[in-house]
C-alpha cells in the first residue's frame, strides 16, 4: 500500500500536466440543455431537436428570419391570386445532403406525409386545411386549399414542415437529411452531436463554420465552468439570469440578452371555483405586480406582459399597463365575488424550470397581501405534464410558453386553461380565415384587449433570450422569432 | 463450497426477479407519461395517443411485464423509447465510461484510505490520528456534487489543467480520455476514502490489541512485518465487507458526478431516462446495478475464505 500511493499521485499530476488541446478556428462547441429525444422533427415536437436540427440542418420552402419576418427559402417566392392557391416555385440547384437535387416532388411528399395520420406527425392539424399538392414540373408545386387560412405560410415555416428527401425517412430520428448549411456527422448518445459544413450549400459564403459540436451539459454550474474553462464557445439555452449577471463581469464573453416568443403566465383553471368567476380572475391580475416577479425570478431581465401576444409578433400591442398593480381594488373585487376574506388555493410548479418556482415564491407572497392564500407544490415535470397539462388537476399553475402564434390555445376550450369564450373563439376563427393584414391586425387587437378583459390567466413576462458567447464570436440571431439556433452565419472575427 | 456457490446463485436469480418486478411496478406508479413528456407543451390529444399506442403504452401491465421479463431473460432488455436503440447497447456503450471511472475512484479510495487508516491506528489518540479523524470527517460532510465542482473550478477554471467535463471516447486515446475520468474519479473516491479510512483505523486497532500481535512483537519481529503481516491481513475482513458495499454506491455517486461533468455514464443514462420516462432504459439500468452490487457482496463473501483460511463455506 506504501508503495502506491505515491504512485498515484505521480500518476495523477502527469494526466495533469498534460497540455490541453488548443481551440481551433472555424470550429465551434455548442452547450446544449437537453439531449434530444430523437432527431426527427416531423415526429418530435420537443425544442431540444429543433435547437440543433431546424436551419441548420433541414429547412422548409419558407423561413423566419431573424427579425420574424416570413422570407422566401427553398422557395425563391411563392405566388398566390385567390388565398386558396398558393404556388411555390422553388430555388434551382438545391441539393440535399445526399447529393441529390431537390424536386417538387419532394415537397409533395413531406407535405403529404405530415397530413397522413398513420406517421404521427405532431403537428398534423396545421395542414388539415390542405387539400390537393399538385406539382406542375420539377421546380413548380401548387398548394390547393380547401378554405382560405390565414396561418398557411406561418404552417409552411414551422419545423414539422422542412423538406428532406424521401429515401432517408427511415433514419431521419438517428440521422437526420436535408439541405441545410450543416451536414449531420454523428451522435454520440448522451454526450453530443456533431454537424460539419455543407459544401454545396445553396447560399452563397455560408455557412462560415467548419465543424459545430452539441454537446450536452444539464447542470447550470458544469455549464459556466466549461465556459470559463474554455471547453465551451457558447452556451444558447440554460443559463439563468443569475449567471448571466456573473459572466457579464467577465471580459473574455459578451452576454446576448434578446426577445423571445416564451410567454410567461400563471394559468388559472377556469372550469374550477373560484377561478371560474372572472371578478376573481381579474383580481388576481390586480393583485400580482409583474414587475417583481420579473426582478425576482429573472433578475429584471425580460419584458412584462399584459396578453399572450408577445412582442415579437406583429401584430403585438402593448397591453402591459392596461391592469396595473393595484391590490385595493384586487380586495375589492374579491369581496364582489363573495371572497371578501380571500381563499385558500394551490400553486403547483415544476422545478423543471427555475424560473416557475422563483415566480411562485413573489407571487404567493403578493397575494397574501390581498387575502389569497397560496400552497406551492412542486411537482416533477412529467407529473406536471400528465396532471396539470392533460388532465388540467390543478387550481394555479405557472409555465412559459414557448411557440409563436400560440393565441390559438385560448380558442380551444379543452386546452388546460378550460378558458371557454364563444365570442374569443369566434374573433380566432374569423382571424384564420382573414388574409388582409389591416383587417387580421384588427382582429387581433380586439383578441388582445378581450384577452385582458376576460383575463383568463395572468401574464406575467416574456422569457429573455439570455445566451454567453465567447468574445470573438459573431453572428448569433438576437431575439428568437422562432425556436431554432441558426448557426449558419455565426463566425469567429478574422483579428482572433 | 460448491453447495454454498449453488445456493448463492440460487439467492442471486431470486433476489434479481423481485428487483425485476418492483423496478417495473415503480417506474409505473410513478406519475408522468413517457408519451406526454416527448410532447411536451406541444401537439394535440390524438397525436399523444398515437405515440402512446406506437409505444405501445396501452397495452395492460401484466402484458408489458411478462414481454419485458421474456426479453430479458433472453438477453433483450427492449428498446430506449427516447434512443430508438437496444438498452443492451447503450448501457454497454456506457458502462465504457463508468466501469473505468468507478475502478479509477476505486483505486484512488483504497489508495487513500489504507495507508491513513493504518496511520491512525497506529499513533492512536496522538496529534496524527487526530488530524487524520477531522480529514475524514470533513470528506464525509461534503457532498460529492460540490466537490466535483471545487475541483473543477481548480484544476480547470483556474489551472486550465484539465477540462472541466465531457468525454471524447476511447477512440480519441486512452491517455486523453483517463484525464476526462480524473477528477470526477477523485471527488468520486475521495468522499469513499473518508468512510473507508474511519473502518480501517478501527479495524487495525482492534487486531492490535490481541495477542498474538503483542507475542509477535515480544518475539522481535520488525513494527512493519507486525502491521503487514499480522494486522493488517486480520484486519482486512471488516475492511473488505465496507470495501464492498462502498464499491456498489461509488455506482450511485457516479450519478451525481456523471452530472457534473457532463460524462455520458450509466448514471447520467439513468437520471436521462428518468426524467424522460425511457421505462426500458430505466428498468434495464436498474436491474444492471441490482446485479452488478448483488455480483460484488457474492465475491466478498467468497473473499472471506481467501484472506481467512479458517472460514469454510458448508
Amino acid at each position: 500500500m506504501r508503495r502506491i500511493a505515491p504512485l498515484v499521485v505521480v500518476l495523477v499530476v502527469l494526466m495533469m500536466a498534460a497540455p490541453a488541446p488548443a481551440q481551433a478556428p472555424n470550429r465551434l462547441i455548442v452547450q446544449s440543455q437537453a439531449e434530444p429525444p430523437g432527431l426527427d422533427m416531423t415526429a418530435t415536437p420537443a425544442t431540444a431537436t429543433s435547437g440543433i436540427v431546424f436551419y441548420n440542418v433541414q429547412e422548409g420552402l419558407v423561413k423566419v428570419d431573424r427579425h420574424g419576418k416570413l422570407v422566401p427559402w427553398l422557395a425563391e417566392r411563392w405566388h398566390t391570386s385567390d388565398n386558396r392557391n398558393y404556388t411555390f416555385f422553388l430555388k434551382k440547384g438545391v441539393r440535399f445532403h445526399n447529393g441529390r437535387e431537390l424536386k417538387a416532388a419532394d415537397v409533395k411528399y413531406a407535405f403529404e406525409r405530415a397530413m397522413n395520420p398513420e406517421t404521427k406527425h405532431p403537428y398534423a392539424k396545421d395542414y388539415e386545411s390542405i387539400g390537393d399538392i399538385i406539382v406542375k414540373d420539377d421546380s413548380t408545386v401548387t398548394f390547393a386549399l380547401k378554405s382560405v387560412n390565414a396561418s398557411f405560410l406561418q404552417n409552411v415555416a414551422r419545423s414539422g414542415s422542412v423538406i428532406y428527401p424521401r429515401e432517408a425517412v427511415e433514419t431521419m430520428k438517428s440521422a437526420p437529411i436535408g439541405t441545410g448549411p450543416f451536414r449531420f456527422e454523428e451522435w454520440v448518445r448522451g454526450d453530443r452531436i456533431v454537424l460539419v459544413r455543407n459544401p454545396d450549400y445553396h447560399v452563397k459564403g455560408l455557412p462560415k463554420l467548419e465543424h459545430v459540436t452539441f454537446r450536452f451539459i444539464t447542470d447550470p454550474n458544469a455549464v459556466l465552468a466549461a465556459l470559463k474553462a474554455g471547453d465551451i464557445d457558447v452556451s444558447l439555452f440554460g443559463l439563468g439570469p443569475e449567471h448571466v449577471q456573473e459572466v457579464q463581469k467577465d471580459p473574455r464573453f459578451q452576454v446576448i440578452v434578446g426577445d423571445t416568443t416564451n410567454d410567461v403566465i400563471l394559468a388559472m383553471n377556469n372550469s374550477h371555483k373560484p377561478y371560474s368567476d372572472v371578478r376573481v380572475r381579474r383580481a388576481m391580475t390586480y393583485g400580482i405586480n409583474k414587475h417583481d416577479v420579473l426582478k425576482g425570478a429573472m433578475f429584471g431581465l425580460g419584458k412584462v406582459l399584459g396578453t399572450n401576444v408577445d412582442p415579437l409578433n406583429p401584430y403585438y400591442v402593448d397591453m402591459s399597463n392596461a391592469m396595473p398593480y393595484d391590490p385595493a381594488k384586487a380586495k375589492q373585487l374579491l369581496a364582489e365575488a363573495g371572497y371578501p376574506n380571500g381563499f385558500d388555493t394551490a400553486l403547483k410548479v415544476s422545478p423543471q424550470y427555475y424560473y416557475t418556482v422563483r415566480s411562485a415564491e413573489v407571487i404567493a407572497d403578493n397575494l397574501k397581501k390581498v387575502g389569497v392564500r397560496v400552497k406551492i407544490e412542486q411537482i416533477e415535470w412529467g407529473q406536471w405534464l400528465s396532471r396539470v397539462f392533460r388532465e388540467a388537476d390543478y387550481d394555479l399553475t405557472i409555465i412559459g410558453h414557448a411557440e409563436a402564434w400560440d393565441i390559438k390555445n385560448y380558442a380551444n376550450p379543452k386546452y388546460y386553461f378550460r378558458y371557454d369564450s364563444a365570442k374569443f373563439q369566434e374573433l380566432f376563427a374569423k382571424s384564420e380565415t382573414t388574409v388582409d393584414d389591416k383587417a387580421r391586425r384588427d382582429l387581433y387587437l380586439q383578441m388582445q384587449k378581450l384577452m385582458v378583459e376576460d383575463a383568463p390567466v395572468v401574464w406575467l413576462f416574456m422569457h429573455p433570450r439570455l445566451a454567453v458567447a465567447k468574445k470573438g464570436l459573431q453572428g448569433f440571431w438576437k431575439d428568437l422569432p422562432v425556436s431554432a439556433a441558426d448557426l449558419s452565419e455565426v463566425a469567429w472575427t478574422p483579428t482572433k | 463450497m460448491r453447495r454454498y456457490v449453488a445456493r448463492r446463485v440460487a439467492a442471486l436469480v431470486a433476489t434479481l426477479f423481485v428487483v425485476s418486478a418492483l423496478v417495473f411496478v415503480v417506474v409505473r406508479v410513478l406519475p408522468g407519461d413517457p408519451a406526454a413528456i416527448i410532447m411536451g407543451t406541444e401537439g394535440s390529444r390524438e397525436a399523444l395517443e398515437r405515440l402512446r399506442h406506437s409505444m405501445g403504452l396501452d397495452r395492460p401491465l401484466t402484458v408489458q411485464y411478462v414481454e419485458w421479463m421474456g426479453g430479458a431473460l433472453r438477453g433483450d432488455l427492449g428498446r430506449s423509447l427516447q434512443y430508438d436503440l437496444p438498452v443492451g447497447t447503450l448501457i454497454a456503450s456506457r458502462l465504457t465510461v463508468t466501469v473505468p471511472l468507478a475502478l479509477m475512484a476505486a483505486l484512488f479510495m483504497v489508495a487513500a484510505a489504507i495507508p491513513l487508516g493504518l496511520y491512525a491506528a497506529t499513533h492512536h489518540r496522538r496529534a496524527g490520528d487526530y488530524v487524520t479523524m477531522v480529514l475524514s470527517q470533513i470528506g464525509i460532510s461534503i457532498p460529492q456534487f460540490w466537490a466535483g465542482l471545487l475541483l473543477i473550478l481548480v484544476f480547470s477554471v483556474s489551472l486550465g489543467w484539465v477540462r472541466s467535463g465531457g468525454f471524447d471516447g476511447w477512440s480519441s486515446g486512452a491517455g486523453a480520455a483517463l484525464r476526462s475520468l480524473l477528477l470526477p474519479a477523485i471527488a468520486l473516491g475521495l468522499f469513499q476514502a473518508a468512510v473507508l479510512v474511519r473502518a480501517t483505523r478501527s479495524a487495525v486497532l482492534d487486531v492490535l490489541g490481541e495477542d498474538y500481535v503483542r507475542t509477535a512483537r515480544a518475539k522481535g519481529v520488525s513494527e512493519r512485518r507486525v502491521l503487514t503481516r499480522h494486522t493488517l491481513r486480520n484486519a482486512l475482513i471488516p475492511i473488505v465487507t465496507v470495501a464492498g458495499v462502498q464499491l456498489g454506491q461509488l455506482l450511485a455517486g457516479a450519478i451525481v458526478l456523471e452530472s457534473v461533468f457532463a460524462l455520458p455514464g450509466l448514471g447520467r443514462l439513468a437520471l436521462g431516462a428518468i426524467s424522460a420516462r425511457d421505462l426500458p432504459v430505466v428498468q434495464g439500468v436498474a436491474l444492471f446495478i441490482a446485479s452488478t452490487i448483488v455480483v460484488i457482496n457474492f465475491a466478498v463473501d467468497l473473499a472471506y475464505s481467501v484472506l481467512d483460511p479458517r472460514i469454510r463455506y458448508e
